[in-house]
């Protein structure tokens, strides 16, 4: 079975970099994108099983790659989790009725956005624990 | 007519308001008089038209003294208010002063000139005010913009260095030997104290602006104090000092936001323990005063160093730190306080704190306690007394998992926001959620007054919550309703005692177990437990 693959959608590329090598060390494979407008592209591209996405992105922030992703036949069954600096208080709801699957604000505890990731992948992956 | 100003005359004696009259006109301003011989007149004609300035006499036939002048300001706070009065009275002029009032005359000495700059300067002092007061306003507005925006700013940083410290400590870029883990380990809880601090600064400056929102819902709160304390022995196991509590277990249930009374135990709790010395202790407990029958009493005891009188009366202000405080190496903003203080009292609670020099501290704060009968009263009413028949919908949510996935309690949140949506706020009612958290087999009940409409929310909610695809994968939903006929002859019994026993029924049928939680208790019904 292939390793799962997960697209990391950041504009800070030390984040990118550094969820990189904590996703490659627990088995994923990860492609990155650092703007709205490449998510999609990325996205379309890679097929990924799971999208990590900031808010605060140039070229089209993080609600309106969730609106896309939503919007495209191909890509709507991808689950997301956003990962964001801003405050849950004011975005969290709206994440969530977006169409995201779950909701960190940064810093993340490294386990529970693992243990998130694992729980959200789709079928063949669903649920394994895997070797860390 | 004429541009001057407005002059609302309020006099009952026709001697004097023609003498103000009078000395109006001398001063040849271009001013429009209207004059009133009651307060209630004078009150209604404010609230038609402001005027410019109110001339005020405090004998009136319908209020009398220092109530008038109050009541005038009360109801038009932006209007120049002159008092002018028969008797040379400074207390009540100071009083007057002190409330607002622009200026003091006494009715003998006015000259034209007079009381024409009285007037004048009146309305421009108020007006200076009132742009103080704006750009006071604004000022606060930018800064807590500007504290938002910062505590944002700062998150991002501080993610980075969270996550390669953590990767660096993981072993992810090689082994590391124990001591240049230990370092690391100092970095990381310095990440994590950086991370609290920038949380409670966003919180404040929430709470300034009023920005915070409460969820609140049927808590067990002495099953919460016990999370609270498991959560802080190990803080106070570190200092030596003993951490117990005394719980009176008669407090079925609060109506209160389980997360926000958890930080406000957090926060008094770690306060406690930081002004405590070792071999000291810090004691919570929860009891209730038959003279306030509505709300539970929490309080927190150390036995530290107390509180000076002059901190007391500062200790819940923002940004406040007691500068002859024991403990100098402390960490924080000094925000603890002030956050506990807006969480307590959007919840309609007080908070106060008893303490002496050298005899310890406590922190006591109020909860309202939880009544089904207070929330079903509006809803089960009507015309003063109760309708037929109400209809109670059960919402049942079962995970697919066991246990249930780590985004559970986000899905049942959502379920709470979307079925909050399918209700008609004057018919229907979401009762409030038992427990403390969702548990892995979560129930909502909402209560509507009639059947075809609650045919039509069930639908609703059936659709909305198929439509989310979060929940769509990680639980099963059933809906179902059942009709209560409520009682309809009264026994002469009150509406209040039958709406109690309305409340009863719902609560038995909607099978809320509200299980007792099993704390050991003594032979008095006290539970007492933790401690060093």
């Amino acid at each position: 079975m292939d390793k799962p693959k997960i697209l990391i959608v950041d504009d800070d590329a030390n984040l990118r970099r550094a969820l990189k090598i904590r996703l490659r060390a627990n088995h994923y494979d990860t492609v990155q994108a650092s703007d709205g407008y490449s998510a999609i592209a990325v996205a379309q591209k890679e097929q990924p099983n799971l999208i990590i996405l900031d808010l605060g992105l140039p070229a089209g922030d993080g609600f309106v790659v969730l609106e896309r992703l939503r919007d495209s036949d191909a890509l709507s069954s991808i689950p997301v989790i956003v990962l964001t600096a801003r405050d849950p208080q004011s975005n969290k709801q709206q994440t969530l009725q977006a169409g995201a699957t779950a909701f960190f604000q940064k810093p993340v505890d490294n386990s529970e956005l693992l243990a998130v990731i694992r729980e959200s992948l789709p079928s063949p992956w669903q649920g394994t624990a895997l070797p860390s | 007519m004429n541009n001057g100003p407005t002059v609302l005359l309020i006099e009952d004696n026709p001697g004097d308001a023609d003498l103000v009259r009078l000395r109006l006109v001398e001063g040849d301003s271009a001013v429009n008089v209207s004059c009133v011989t009651r307060l209630a007149d004078g009150l209604a004609s404010m609230a038609k038209e402001p005027p410019s300035v109110v001339l005020l006499d405090l004998n009136l036939p319908d209020s009398r003294g220092a109530d008038t002048f109050r009541k005038v300001l009360e109801s038009a706070p932006g209007v120049p208010v002159v008092i002018l009065s028969g008797q040379d009275d400074v207390a009540l002029a100071m009083k007057a002063l002190h409330q607002g009032v622009q200026d003091y005359l006494v009715k003998g000495d006015i000259t034209s000139n007079h009381l024409e700059r009285a007037m004048r300067y009146a309305i421009e002092r108020q007006a200076l005010l009132r742009s103080l007061e704006m750009s006071r306003q604004q000022q606060l507005e930018f800064k807590n913009q500007f504290l938002s925006h910062v505590s944002h700013e700062l998150r991002t940083p501080l993610t980075c260095i969270h996550q390669f410290v953590t990767i660096l400590m993981d072993g992810l870029a090689g082994d590391l030997n124990p001591e240049q883990h230990d370092h690391l380990g100092t970095v990381l809880n310095s990440v994590h104290q950086l991370q609290a601090m920038i949380r409670d600064l966003l919180e404040a400056t929430r709470a300034e602006s009023g920005k915070i929102r409460i969820e609140p819902r049927c808590i067990a709160i002495n099953d919460l104090i016990q999370q609270a304390t498991s959560m802080m022995s190990p803080t106070a196991k570190d200092k030596q000092v003993g951490l117990g509590i005394r719980l009176d277990s008669r407090i079925p249930f609060v109506y209160a936001d389980p997360d926000r009374v958890l930080q406000i135990l957090i926060n008094l709790i770690d306060n406690a323990i930081k002004f405590t010395p070792p071999e000291g202790s810090v004691l919570v407990k929860t009891y209730t005063v038959d003279a306030d029958p509505n709300m539970a009493y929490l309080s927190i005891s150390d036995t530290g160093s107390g509180i000076s009188p002059e901190a007391k009366a500062l200790i819940f202000e923002r940004l406040y730190q007691d500068p002859h405080s024991v403990d100098h190496n402390r960490t924080g903003l000094g925000l603890g306080l002030f956050i506990a203080k807006e969480l307590v009292e959007l919840h309609s609670g007080r908070i106060w704190v008893a303490s002496e020099i050298g005899d310890g501290s406590t922190f006591s704060f109020t909860l309202p306690l939880y009544s089904l009968a207070k929330l079903l009263f509006p809803v089960i009413t009507y015309e003063g007394r109760l309708r037929d028949s109400i209809v109670l919908i059960k919402v049942e949510l079962t995970p697919l998992s066991n246990p249930p996935r780590t985004n559970w309690k986000d899905i049942c949140q959502q379920a709470i926001g979307t079925l909050r949506r399918c209700i008609y706020l004057d018919k229907d009612l979401l009762l409030p959620v038992m427990g403390n958290t969702e548990t892995s087999d979560t129930s909502f009940v909402a209560a509507s007054t009639n059947l075809e409409l609650a045919e039509v929310m069930m639908k609703r909610i059936r659709e909305q919550l198929e439509a989310n695809a979060g929940f769509k994968t990680a639980g099963v939903l059933r809906v179902s309703a059942t009709a209560v006929q409520l009682p309809s002859r009264d026994d002469g019994k009150s509406l209040e005692e039958l709406v109690q026993a309305v409340a009863e029924q719902v609560t038995e049928m909607a099978r809320l177990s509200l299980a007792v939680h099993n704390i050991p208790q003594d032979a008095n019904g006290r539970v007492s437990t933790v401690g060093n």
